[in-house]
């Protein structure tokens, strides 16, 4: 019995997915080598986030949650970046907790050599206050009392005797809060901290859409959206991120999978009218 | 032949690039088929951030909140919290599992008071912003624009028909259905929005990945920067 010869769209459907993941690759290692870099337009939760940090004075103090760990770097690690080089251009000081353990070092980590290259001083200008288990405990306990609720730094000095919180008893003595996040931490700050407290919201792509309700309402003053919303916040900084790094190969694997969603449903209607006009 | 002295793994920092690298693909691996070297990066990954996540509990939580109050500060009440907390254990057993229930009804006791301040302090202001949007350019909004009050027109009306989506207290008839269908819509699209920011959150950690590759390995300087 002869073989029936398929038909061009019958091949297009039954192409090896590993095809595409080859032709993303060579998409995305293409569009990160390429030498040209893509502007941005400024979404107003991004522009609104700026503004609210350009609002800030010499020495206010700032708190950064930061919450994610290696497998959100791509998209966190440029927002934490843009965000710290923002605050030290406006010379304030600011603390940094995680609730995530890897986040502890990983933070620390990288606030050490974005500070450093600064000259920010850690302990005076900045401090890292570690790992805290459970958010909601610690900032109920944070707006009591902040340096009894912390104790020590992550060098292992007492929160007491940091110059940067010098005379800060509770949460409700800092400026903002900045919850760099993968998880659905922000409504835990929304509900317990000082409402005189400003909060600015730095999550990933995919928590982004459901943090609108928060964005509308004012409790948090704005956002900066995965690694997108960095590339355009350092376009607003007027410096060169990770986020702007990626963003050509972003952008240019999107139109990539728009491609394929395309071609894949083209492929599917005519192979069903062509087994339509077959009988 | 400097490139390939700086390439090599000749000091730590450069042997830490290598094993990330060799991890990466060992990972990726799975891409092209199910195979062991993907299944043991995949189990060491699990049991390395289990493993981690013991240090800075053990440094930053039991030793600093438990272990220095008792025996430096001297508050030996502290001594009976964590075996307290592990009275939830008991509720594996038969005949001392009632005891874990004096743990459950603190943990529930405790977060059934934060809910009130969560939901006064979370879906209040909420609601008041949703009252408050005005629906017409008037002079009492002088701030208010046409485009803003076709923005908030909409809002009301997405939000009304997607409230009477979620209305199960009586059979949805006539009117009612259209505008729960209308509902229905709103939410498709509205989870359609997240499935692409969902996308759009595992591209950008693939092309974190090959950034490494390219940039960290093979010390191509990538990125239009």
């Amino acid at each position: 019995m002869q073989a029936r010869t398929q038909t061009l769209w019958q091949r297009i459907l039954g192409i090896d997915r590993r095809w595409l993941y080859l032709i993303l690759f060579v998409n995305i290692v293409t569009f990160l080598v390429a030498p040209i870099r893509m502007p941005a337009s400024v979404s107003p939760p991004v522009q609104k986030f700026h503004d609210e940090i350009e609002k800030l004075q010499p020495g206010d103090l700032v708190m950064i949650s930061s919450n994610w760990s290696a497998s959100t770097l791509a998209e966190n690690q440029p927002q934490l970046e843009a965000v710290i080089t923002h605050l030290m251009r406006k010379q304030a000081r600011f603390t940094i907790i995680s609730i995530e353990a890897q986040s502890r070092d990983i933070s620390y980590r990288l606030a050490e050599r974005v500070t450093k290259e600064k000259g920010y001083q850690y302990g005076e200008q900045w401090a890292h206050f570690g790992f805290v288990p459970n958010l909601t405990v610690a900032i109920k306990g944070m707006v009591t009392d902040l340096p009894g609720t912390i104790k020590q730094d992550v060098r292992g000095t007492e929160v007491s005797k940091l110059p940067v919180v010098q005379g800060v008893k509770s949460l409700s003595d800092y400026k903002m809060i900045i919850d760099v996040t993968p998880s659905g931490t922000v409504p835990i700050w929304i509900s317990y901290s000082p409402k005189n407290v400003s909060i600015l919201y730095c999550p990933t792509s995919v928590m982004a859409a459901e943090a609108y309700t928060y964005l509308d309402s004012g409790q948090i003053k704005g956002m900066i959206t995965g690694a997108k919303g960095a590339q355009e916040y350092e376009q607003l900084l007027t410096v060169v991120g990770l986020g702007t790094r990626f963003m050509n190969a972003i952008s240019f694997s999107h139109v990539l999978i728009i491609v394929f969603i395309l071609l894949g449903n083209f492929a599917m209607f005519m192979n069903r009218l062509q087994q339509r006009r077959e009988g | 032949m400097d490139w390939l002295l700086e390439f090599l793994p000749r000091n730590l920092d450069r042997l830490s690039v290598w094993i990330g690298v060799l991890c990466t693909l060992a990972i990726y691996s799975l891409l092209y088929r199910e195979n062991p070297v993907y299944r043991f990066f995949e189990h060491m990954y699990i049991g390395l951030a289990a493993g981690y996540s013991l240090g800075p509990l053990g440094v930053d939580i039991l030793y600093r909140y438990w272990i220095e109050p008792i025996w430096i500060q001297g508050y030996w009440a502290w001594a009976f919290v964590v075996p307290y907390g592990m009275y939830l254990y008991f509720i594996f057993s038969e005949r001392y599992g009632w005891i874990s229930r004096i743990v459950i009804g603190t943990l529930i006791g405790a977060s059934a008071g934060l809910f009130f301040q969560e939901f006064s302090s979370r879906y209040l202001p909420q609601l008041n912003s949703t009252l408050q949007k005005p629906l017409w350019v008037s002079d009492a909004n002088p701030d208010m624009t046409y485009g803003m009050m076709i923005n908030n027109i909409l809002f009301v009306v997405i939000l009304l028909s997607v409230l009477t989506y979620f209305t199960f207290s009586y059979e949805q008839r006539g009117p009612v259905k259209r505008v729960a269908i209308w509902g229905r819509w709103f939410l498709m699209i509205g989870l359609g929005a997240i499935f692409g920011n969902t996308v759009m959150a595992r591209m950008a950690l693939l092309i974190g990945r090959i950034y490494y590759l390219l940039n960290d390995w093979l010390m191509i300087r990538v990125g239009g920067g």
